[in-house]
């Protein structure tokens, strides 16, 4: 089970990974605190080491989470069929729950903090997709 | 033809002269009296040829011309030919204004009598009179109108010019008149006025504009109507206007920016201020799930940084509205086809109530406005009567629906819930968390939601309440 996590807020990091630990998703996780460094960790990792799941802060300096998912375009067909990402947001505008429905990458948008059901709906999605890929 | 024969002929001849002239003729000896007097003379006395011949014309005269007529008839006598205009009304005749000749006859060199032939001018002197009359008319038209107003030929000469044009560029008709325009305003070569009345009178056709008169620092706004004798042109200062446009222009980019300025706040509340908020509430939570056992302490962080967030929510929710103005279009919305919709979503928390709600809105009011704001402002005033219900009685809500005879769609929302004291309330029922029932969970943001919503959609709302009577509200939408 790999993870990723990208968020550029320490303290969110932190949060999230313990979330993860918690609900029992936390054995791989890969934290990046730089949006760039994690397209080029993912770039190398598809489509052998494809997470299972993205968590994606939107808002990063330099490089957006819009910006990341530009990025992985590439990657779309690999990625829609192993891994969910989820938008990990601290923003309110609707705005950006708007634009989240454009993206077919996107599974969901998450408005933080990130609360200990939703980690064990998002394991409960992963198990049964596991369990239809076979 | 003998000699006398000829001589006859002649004198016949001057007698048909005149006798038959249109002009009025009499003869008078040198003291004045009437020797003869021809018809048409007759005609204007209204009498017989013996009634006139052997009297003194003062007979016929009215007194105070008596003076003049001797007068011209001793310097007749005297050997002068005389000729004067005078408006008489000979006794008996009608008002006439004549052109008089007193012609002296000489007999052997001495005057025997004077001829005195009129001319009838009365129908020429009221002509000049009126086209007199209709001059001074018009020139106090052109005095009057509030516009300025100056003609040119068709060599660029001012041929006329009102006071208003003197006042506007400064300039005195006497001093310009007749001059060429451009020689008066030489700096208005090729500039804007140059060029629109060339064009005017290139091509026929009225110009209408506004220019800079830099000279006299006015804006102008001008109307030249091209014609056969060259071109009219009004014109009129505005100045004023112009500079109110110009303030109005400023005022428009202030509120631009004010309104960027809101957005940038809208970011800022709901990203900056919440990014750091959010993380106090994973960790409170975070804490709260690792320690063993129920501590008051964290469950009172963990309410606090809540109800911090509550207010965020609130506060990106009324700032979205904001921003979304003139960008949600409106369009024609069925107010029936909304409510029931709200309705049906708050359909079990009515149930639960065992609240009844009577709709009576014709289905064909339709509003110009916002679907998403109107199902907002229903839903809010539905679950503030839900909130504020009696708890003495069972929640009975009307909603009626008029429209009113200026056009706007008239609702209202009746309820018999807890009401609150409106007087008291004065000002403060639409602002943001005031609240007025200490016990209830109202955050204050329903009402003042529903009139940012009403005012984004240019309508209103009008608040009715009684503690413990209930509670109308009346909500006007174009």
């Amino acid at each position: 089970m790999q993870t990723v996590l990208i968020d550029d807020d320490f303290i969110s990091v932190f949060l999230t990974e313990k979330l993860l630990k918690r609900e029992g998703l936390g054995d791989t996780v890969r934290s990046f605190q730089s949006p760039q460094e994690a397209v080029s960790y993912l770039q190398q990792a598809i489509p052998d080491q494809t997470p299972e799941l993205i968590f994606l802060d939107l808002n990063m300096p330099l490089m957006s989470g819009w910006d990341v998912l530009e990025a992985l375009k590439p990657y779309e067909a690999e990625l829609v069929t192993r891994c969910f990402i989820y938008l990990l947001t601290s923003s309110l505008a609707y705005s950006d729950t708007a634009r989240a429905k454009d993206y077919t990458l996107v599974t969901e948008l998450i408005h933080k903090p990130l609360s200990s059901n939703k980690v064990q709906a998002i394991h409960t999605k992963i198990m049964e997709r596991r369990a239809n890929l076979g | 033809m003998s000699e006398s024969a000829q001589f006859v002929d002649s004198e016949e001849r001057l007698r048909s002269l005149f006798e038959n002239s249109l002009d009025l003729i009499l003869f008078q000896d040198r003291e004045g009296v009437i020797q003869d007097v021809n018809g048409s003379f007759l005609d204007l006395l209204h009498r017989a040829k013996a009634d006139v011949t052997g009297r003194h014309i003062n007979a016929f005269l009215p007194n105070e011309l008596v003076p003049v007529f001797h007068e011209k008839l001793q310097q007749a006598v005297a050997g002068t030919r005389v000729q004067f205009d005078v408006a008489v009304q000979f006794k008996g005749a009608e008002p006439r204004v004549l052109n008089i000749s007193k012609v002296p006859l000489r007999v052997d060199g001495a005057v025997k009598g004077v001829h005195m032939v009129a001319r009838d001018i009365t129908d020429l002197t009221a002509s000049h009179q009126l086209i007199e009359q209709q001059a001074r008319k018009l020139n106090t038209i052109f005095e009057s109108i509030t516009d300025a107003l100056f003609h040119l030929d068709r060599n660029w000469r001012l041929t006329f010019l009102n006071h208003e044009v003197e006042r506007l560029l400064h300039v005195r008709r006497e001093e310009i008149l007749g001059r060429n325009i451009w020689e008066v305003f030489p700096a208005e070569v090729n500039g804007t006025f140059y060029k629109q009345y060339h064009h005017a009178l290139a091509t026929g056709h009225a110009v209408h504009f506004e220019a800079y008169y830099a000279t006299g620092q006015l804006w102008l706004e001008v109307k030249a109507f091209p014609s056969e004798e060259g071109l009219s042109v009004y014109f009129s200062d505005i100045t004023p206007r112009q500079e109110a446009q110009t303030s109005q222009k400023k005022l428009t980019e202030d509120l631009y920016r004010h309104n960027q300025d809101l957005q940038q706040f809208t970011y800022l509340v709901s990203h900056n201020l919440r990014a750091p908020l959010t993380n106090a509430l994973g960790l409170a939570q975070v804490l709260q799930a690792e320690s063993a056992a129920p501590n008051e302490t964290l469950n009172y962080l963990e309410a606090s940084l809540e109800q911090l967030d509550l207010v965020l929510r609130d506060m990106n929710a009324i700032l979205s509205v904001r921003d979304q103005q003139g960008v949600a279009l409106p369009e024609p919305v069925q107010l029936t086809d909304v409510l029931n919709q709200v309705l049906h979503s708050l359909q079990d928390s009515l149930q639960q109530a065992e609240a009844t709600v009577v709709l009576a809105v014709p289905d064909e009011l339709r509003v110009h406005g916002n679907r998403a704001y109107l199902y907002s402002i229903f839903y809010n005033l539905l679950t503030n009567a839900l909130k504020y219900r009696s708890p003495a009685r069972h929640l009975e809500m009307i909603i009626t629906g008029t429209r009113q005879p200026e056009g706007d769609a008239r609702l209202t929302f009746e309820d018999n819930g807890l009401g609150f004291d409106r007087e008291k309330a004065g000002n403060d029922v639409f602002r943001l968390y005031k609240r007025f029932h200490a016990t209830s969970s109202g955050r204050g943001l329903g009402l003042y939601l529903i009139k940012t919503h009403l005012d984004a959609m240019g309508g209103r709302i009008e608040v009715q309440s009684q503690p413990d009577a209930g509670t109308q509200f009346f909500l006007y939408l174009p």
